[in-house]
């Protein structure tokens, strides 16, 4: 593997740096959480010297420690936002592979691991249009009509459109479900009362899809069968509260709405 | 017939977009859509024969959860990539949304009715993710050894 006299205590611990910094990048976009420490171990363990390499990790933060030499370092980093891109997700696995199969140097690792951060996701613009698409064919799965299709199609691309935009303002996971779900209810209505859309729920129904917490509940569930039911129970408890925006979120209008036509 | 081959598009492009707004790679987006258009076929199918939506949910995400797992093996990416864009349509959304309406109009029994429907069908489809991931995990170890 790698040749020992350059590796040296600065280097394990750009090592453990490196290694971190992979797990933080998949940990940021929505990976679970044991990908992530598998992920960290792989990478430590790939060079040799190292006696011994452990991490834990919550989707709230990674800790990871390695022995070298009679030395332990230990790095504990905080995630704050998570947003999903599996892209990158799928871009630093490949690179884990690379690295703990290849004789790749620290330095190059780190300057691979900053081009898969930077990685651009598709433009706003496209991921708005297929996010109204898929509402538009949601809508037809619900027992929509063609009036309904065009009229989600429309609403799904405002609301992924808004909710990408109001995540810029980094506001927590609660409002930006509330708003978005407002959103849709709302223009729902409007549609509904314009004659644009012919089943009012079907159309509300479909336009808010975009925002039901589908890689929580997946995520939840792979961590807690993998043995990390702290990561599982706050990813469930993430899945829960999502949901429960979004109810509030559709009953906040809804309400105003029932009350105005009663 | 003409029916099934309808569902079947209209959910192949309902995935694709959800593949899209999580950002799926180019190269695996009609992958991880061929996945999530056939776990709605399976719950398509079996809600037509059995007329009940928390089984069918459980079939559709044990299919899902198979074939984004075995998708993962043959072409060496992370099984979460097929699994989440196929899973987004079995999500309650509805139910939610009824039970909402339920509680609205003071309905309390219709919204007992739709809300425990919801929470199963929930219960469903992460009980078929368990499935499929423990039977992947388990042949993986048998292979190992």
């Amino acid at each position: 593997m790698n040749n020992d006299k350059n590796f040296g205590r600065s280097q394990a611990r750009k090592l453990l740096l490196l290694a971190i910094l992979a797990g933080r990048i998949m940990l940021k976009n929505g990976a679970e959480t044991y990908r992530v420490e598998d992920t960290i171990e792989r990478i430590i363990k790939s060079r040799k010297n190292i006696r011994f390499a452990d991490a834990f990790v919550t989707p709230t933060g990674i800790f990871a420690s390695l022995e070298y030499e009679d030395e332990v370092f230990t790095y504990l980093i905080r995630i704050k936002s998570i947003r999903i891109d599996l892209n990158k997700i799928n871009l630093v696995n490949e690179f884990s592979r690379e690295f703990v199969s290849t004789n790749m140097s620290i330095e190059e690792g780190f300057n691979k691991l900053k081009d898969i951060d930077k990685e651009k996701t598709y433009p706003l613009i496209l991921n708005s249009i297929f996010g109204g698409l898929s509402c538009g064919f949601l809508s037809f799965m619900f027992g929509g009509n063609a009036f309904d299709f065009i009229s989600s199609l429309i609403i799904g691309f405002i609301v992924v459109f808004s909710i990408n935009k109001i995540a810029k303002y980094k506001l927590s996971f609660f409002i930006n479900n509330f708003i978005g779900a407002a959103i849709a209810t709302l223009l729902s209505i409007i549609a509904f009362a314009i004659g644009l859309a012919d089943n009012m729920n079907v159309v509300i129904i479909s336009s808010i899809m975009p925002l039901v917490p589908g890689v929580a509940i997946t995520n939840a569930m792979r961590d807690t069968i993998s043995g990390d039911f702290v990561s599982g129970l706050s990813r469930g408890m993430e899945a829960i509260f999502s949901a429960l925006s979004i109810a509030f979120g559709v009953g906040l209008i809804l309400n105003i709405y029932l009350w105005r036509i009663r | 017939m003409f029916d099934i081959i309808k569902q079947f598009i209209f959910s192949f492009i309902s995935t694709l977009g959800f593949s899209v707004i999580f950002n799926i790679p180019k190269g695996l987006l009609v992958k991880s859509s061929l996945v999530g258009a056939i776990g709605w076929l399976v719950f398509y199918i079996s809600s037509l024969f059995l007329n009940n939506s928390i089984i069918s949910t459980f079939f559709a995400s044990i299919t899902v959860g198979i074939l984004g797992e075995l998708s993962a093996r043959f072409y060496k990416k992370p099984a979460t990539v097929f699994i989440i864009p196929g899973i987004i349509p079995l999500v309650p959304g509805a139910g939610m949304y009824y039970t909402m309406l339920a509680l609205l109009e003071e309905d309390f029994y219709a919204a007992a009715t739709k809300g425990t429907e919801t929470i199963f069908i929930a219960a469903a489809i992460s009980a078929g993710l368990i499935i499929s991931t423990t039977l992947s995990k388990s042949i993986r170890r048998v292979n190992t050894k």
